[in-house]
């Protein structure tokens, strides 16, 4: 039963990425037939507007919403299995929030200068800032033990460090203003190769580090003191979690500003539909339906008020905010029972 | 086969920011089952937090099958030792099997996938822990019992050598308390492991372990054998409920302990064997005895008597025999060693069955203090007066006493012999019924039914009760007997045959009317009881504490001789013979002697030269001085009487034995009792060191005399008939009275002798193979 229904929806997931992949290549205000894609995608056809539009915009784009968005809801799973909680991800937590924050002062900072921030720059302080977010909320974690204390304060923490990202986008030059407004918003337009090869390389490195943890992840589920007993290293475990959920949020941020609610409601979502929790299949099924998800949203973006583009994270709170909704209401019923 | 060790402790120091226990020595065996008890927060989560590494250990070590647990890796440590916890567990989305296969993790490698062979050991796991059928069942939701399971079955597959549980029987109904513990028990004993819980339920405790581990004032109060740590006074002072009524918690784990323990401490020449069959025992739990009961048509027709001959019979044929009847009402009562009040038929037929009386036997005595109203003695202890409406109402109550008395007789012999209650068809009382066919159904017992025909109409009475009887009943009742048959039995054959027709039943027997002389309830009168002097007479000194008084019975079969128990000095009198007997708390009970006054007539009669025999703790009294530096009783120094040059001092070794030896040297009005024979049993902790002036009186320095004034430890001093003739003769001749010691016998040689001819007498009468056969016993008389 429960292995069919999983080869099912995972079928089903890869399916959608391909279909959603292709209708994201496609769409777009200027039309392009599916045979020309084809062709340029092949390589037979190596010139022209078409071939720019899908090489050099449309391919990167999609490209980046795959690995994003899966590197969004596994990070969100992965601080899920952390905090034992379902209701939390990194853009609740702040760690989204605080990466921003991080990436907008050395911006800044760097312009002010006049150079432009390197890649390296902006991946290096976005982890910076979403660590010490994490820090942060670690910090209160030892102090609140009510998950949703922590979470209000997870989302404090990100209006925080939205207001002085803000603050700070006010007294910046005008001229980067609009860049960096654009950035902060959270979108995935301007998307090059150069950057799409880090983001490849840091999502990868991260899914095997996950890889490594699967065992101790899994018998975690049982909680910290039978994971113990088992043998697992929980020190390891935590620091782990830590550590690859940030740089995985940390990545995203740099890169597409904060995207909201992916990472804690993409898990939620391919929990219930899965109906299993082990660590062996949500791991990669969190990846893939988070790709699934953000493919979907960013195509909404960029399309509904086309040419006018809106934020992927209005699109994701739309979509998304209901489900955490009911999810938490479900949780309550639950435990009223 | 070496003792292997699970996991050992050596000065183990335990607590979160400070010590909360230190010093914490132990150590569980394979095979094993060491349990923790104490009150809440005494410490018991945190000592296996600690050894399960959870919480850091403030000093000592842990020993994991005699490695420091601190040198051992996770995943080593996690091969020896798992655990099942209190902590709910999340698992949310898990099923079962998952929950299970967790166990797996120190066997797998680095991603944790399960080998054929780790799924075959998961199987076995959920099969010995019974949870293979739900292997698919989500774990959230599943019931508490099943989730145990689970946790246990997990414990399981991970294949240690130690087994570590927290309370593993909270939120559990009985019936999954049960299986779980069965389980626990069955995976310790097959495969060797050694397993440590704590249980809050100390009935478990006592039941399930083989060492208890009391921890509670900061240390280790109490280890040892369930029967040595649950005395009511230890578990009293452990949980702080000295003097509270614990009747809301039902039956307590002392209740039978404190008995065993004292049965133990009797034979304590044969501890070990003891030992061993208290084990034994708690093998064959489940096991249960065969039983029979004994119903007559109305008082009074000889039930006590033919169930007294059964239990002799059967004790005869090689069984364990106890003897049982729910409920007594009489006035006279007898005292156990142990201080419990019970019925006196009870005593005999315990006697019949060799085994020492129990108030379990007789759990509740009635003793009427007006026409309307009983003093009600529950398991030995008074509980208050009721008025008789207000006892039948509240009876139903008592079922589980009488129930938790029946058990705990269950458990050390092969067969139990009950007695029922006046008739079983009072059809007015008969709702609720405790004492006769409520009861047969209860422990599903067979029952013979008596008639007397001596008092006429035994026709009327056995089949008018069979009438009487509901289907069910009636069905019950294996056979009839008819008793107290005077004349030519031939002559009843037709008479047999009449009843066996009316009666659709057998008559097991017609039993005659046999010549015996034995203590029925209402022969002997009270022991206490304020009695006339008669011209020779014994006084035995009533103290606070005391304990064998059966050493004195023998002079009950003298008949011109009264035998007074005596509490208040004006009502000493003037006796032939004062006796001091043994006491539970000597050195206390002398005190109140000295207080009261007593002890000042005492002393008067002794100038006066009457003679004072003292036994055990009456012969420390008489001594010049008692001190107890160790506590044994309750500590503290006392001077004696002084009228015996001795000292003694309680030392924390017991002295209990059997002896059989002579008087060696006999002073005073006792002179010429030189080397007469005297057998009885020494109990007792104080040692007793004679100065020069005075001389042995009973051999192996056990007593000493002066003049008119003897001390011996020996109990059953007077049992034998030499020693006992003796010494009313030669008061007698000293008191220039005439008492009439023709008849004198061994008081329990005659008894004996009773029993065994009742027992003949049935024996001729009694179809006993048939008998044996409704009991579902085989065997050939």
């Amino acid at each position: 039963m429960r292995k069919k229904r999983t080869i099912l929806i995972f079928t089903g997931m890869i399916l959608g990425i391909f279909l959603m992949f292709w209708i994201n290549l496609r769409m777009g205000s200027m039309g392009i037939s599916g045979g020309q894609i084809l062709r340029i995608l092949t390589e037979k056809e190596n010139a022209g507007m078409e071939q720019s539009i899908i090489m050099g915009i449309r391919l990167p784009r999609a490209v980046a919403a795959v690995f994003l968005g899966g590197a969004l809801a596994l990070s969100g799973y992965l601080l899920q299995t952390f905090f034992a909680n379902p209701i939390v991800g990194p853009f609740v937590l702040g760690i989204s929030s605080g990466a921003k924050l991080a990436v907008a002062l050395a911006m800044i900072f760097f312009l002010t200068k006049g150079k432009d921030i390197g890649l390296t720059m902006m991946v290096l302080s976005a982890f910076a800032g979403a660590m010490i977010a994490m820090a942060f909320v670690l910090m209160l974690s030892v102090k609140v033990k009510s998950m949703s204390v922590l979470v209000v304060c997870g989302i404090m923490i990100g209006y925080i460090c939205s207001a002085i990202t803000d603050f700070a986008v006010t007294f910046a030059d005008d001229s980067n203003i609009v860049n960096l407004h654009n950035w902060s918003m959270g979108s995935l337009s301007g998307m090059n190769w150069q950057q799409i090869r880090i983001i490849v390389l840091i999502v990868i490195v991260c899914f095997c580090m996950t890889g490594s943890i699967v065992k101790p992840m899994n018998a975690y589920r049982l909680g910290e003191a039978y994971a113990k007993s088992v043998g697992a290293n929980i020190i390891f475990l935590r620091v782990m979690l830590i550590l690859i959920a940030s740089l995985l949020a940390a990545c995203v941020t740099a890169f597409a500003g904060p995207i909201s609610f992916v990472g804690i409601a993409v898990p939620h979502l391919v929990r219930t539909s899965l109906k299993t929790d082990t660590s062996y299949v949500m791991i990669p099924a969190s990846f893939l339906g988070g790709a699934l998800v953000t493919l979907f949203c960013d195509l909404l973006a960029r399309c509904l008020f086309a040419p006018t583009e809106v934020s992927i994270s209005s699109v994701t709170a739309v979509f998304l905010v209901p489900v955490v909704i009911v999810m938490m209401i479900k949780r309550n019923d639950k435990k009223q029972e | 086969m070496p003792k292997e060790t699970g996991i050992r402790t050596e000065e183990l120091h335990i607590g979160y920011r400070s010590d909360l226990i230190r010093d914490i020595t132990m150590s569980v065996e394979a095979g094993k089952i060491v349990t923790l008890i104490g009150p809440n927060g005494c410490g018991k989560t945190t000592l296996l937090k600690t050894l399960t590494g959870q919480l850091r250990q403030r000093g000592g070590v842990v020993y994991l099958q005699e490695q420091d647990r601190t040198r051992l890796g996770n995943i080593e440590i996690a091969k020896r030792m798992s655990v099942v916890m209190t902590n709910k567990v999340r698992a949310e989305l898990m099923i079962c099997r998952e929950v299970v296969q967790i166990g797996r993790y120190p066997y797998t490698g680095h991603l944790g996938i399960l080998s054929q062979e780790d799924q075959h050991i998961v199987d076995e796991a959920m099969i010995m822990a019974d949870v293979k059928e739900i292997e698919r069942q989500l774990f959230q939701n599943i019931s508490d019992g099943q989730k145990q399971r689970v946790l246990l079955a997990r414990a399981i597959c991970q294949q240690p050598k130690i087994l570590v549980l927290d309370e593993p029987t909270s939120f559990l109904d009985i019936r999954h308390k049960l299986t779980i513990l069965q389980k626990i028990r069955d995976y310790a004993k097959t495969q060797n492991v050694a397993v440590l819980m704590s249980l809050h339920e100390l009935e478990i405790a006592k039941n399930i372990s083989d060492t208890v581990v009391a921890l509670g004032e900061g240390k280790v109060l109490r280890m040892g054998k369930p029967d040595e740590v649950f005395t009511e006074s230890f578990i009293r002072k452990l949980y702080q409920i000295e003097g509270m009524d614990t009747q809301l918690l039902g039956a307590m784990p002392w209740e039978e302990s404190s008995r065993k323990a004292e049965n133990i401490t009797k034979n304590d020449e044969q501890e070990e064997p003891a030992v061993n069959e208290t084990l034994q025992k708690a093998g064959e739990k489940n096991r249960k005895p065969a039983v029979i009961m004994i119903q007559g048509t109305m008082s009074n027709v000889g039930k006590s008597v033919i169930a007294a001959g059964l239990c002799r019979i059967f004790t005869e044929d090689g069984y364990r025999v106890a003897p049982f009847k729910s409920q007594n009402m009489a006035l006279n009562s007898y005292i156990t060693d142990e201080g419990l009040e019970m019925g006196r038929a009870q005593v005999m037929q315990a006697e019949c069955a060799k085994t020492p009386p129990l108030a379990a036997m007789n759990p509740i005595l009635l003793k009427p203090t007006s026409d309307t109203g009983s003093q009600v003695i529950v398991n030995g202890k008074v509980v208050g007066n009721m008025k008789a409406a207000e006892y039948f109402k509240q009876k139903h109550r008592f079922v589980k006493d009488i129930l938790a008395a029946y058990d705990s007789l269950c458990e050390s012999v092969d067969i139990i012999v009950i007695e029922g209650a006046g008739s079983p068809v009072e059809m007015n009382l008969k709702a609720e019924d405790i004492v006769n066919m409520g009861l047969a159904e209860m422990v599903d017992a067979p029952v013979l039914l008596v008639g007397d025909i001596d008092r006429g109409g035994v026709f009327a009475q056995l089949l008018g009760t069979l009438d009487l009887f509901t289907k069910k009943e009636r069905a019950r009742v294996k056979g009839m007997i008819v008793n107290q048959f005077r004349g030519d039995a031939t002559l009843f054959e037709d008479g047999i045959k009449i009843l066996e027709e009316k009666g659709d039943t057998k008559v097991v027997g017609v039993v005659p009317h046999l010549p015996l002389i034995l203590d029925d309830e209402d022969s002997l009168s009270g022991r206490f009881q304020k009695k006339e002097a008669k011209d020779f007479d014994v006084a035995v000194i009533r103290l606070s504490h005391i304990s064998n008084f059966t050493d004195f019975d023998p002079f009950e079969q003298v008949k011109d001789l009264s035998l007074r128990y005596v509490s208040k000095a004006a009502d000493l009198g003037e006796p032939d013979l004062i006796i001091l007997p043994g006491s539970k708390n000597t050195i206390g009970d002398l005190q109140q002697l000295q207080e009261s006054g007593m002890a000042d007539a005492i002393l008067q009669k002794a100038n006066r030269g009457t003679c004072i025999i003292g036994i055990c703790g009456g012969f420390q009294m008489l001594g010049r001085k008692i001190e107890d530096p160790y506590e044994t009783e309750e500590g503290g120094c006392a001077a004696g009487l002084g009228l015996l040059p001795v000292d003694t001092v309680m030392n924390r070794e017991k002295t209990s034995e059997k002896v059989t030896g002579s008087i060696t040297h006999a002073t005073g009005v006792l002179k010429g009792m030189e080397d007469t024979e005297v057998s009885g049993y020494e109990i007792h902790m104080g040692k007793t060191t004679p100065y020069e002036e005075v001389v042995e009186f009973t051999q192996n320095g056990s007593g000493y005399c002066l003049d008119n004034i003897y001390g011996t430890y020996m109990h059953g001093f007077f049992d034998r008939k030499e020693v006992l003739k003796a010494v009313i003769e030669k008061l007698a001749t000293a008191n220039n009275k005439k008492v009439d010691t023709e008849h004198i016998t061994d008081y329990s040689a005659f008894k004996e002798r009773q029993y065994s001819l009742l027992a003949k007498g049935l024996r001729e009468h009694l179809d006993m193979n048939y008998i044996y056969s409704v009991m579902g016993l085989n065997h050939d008389v």
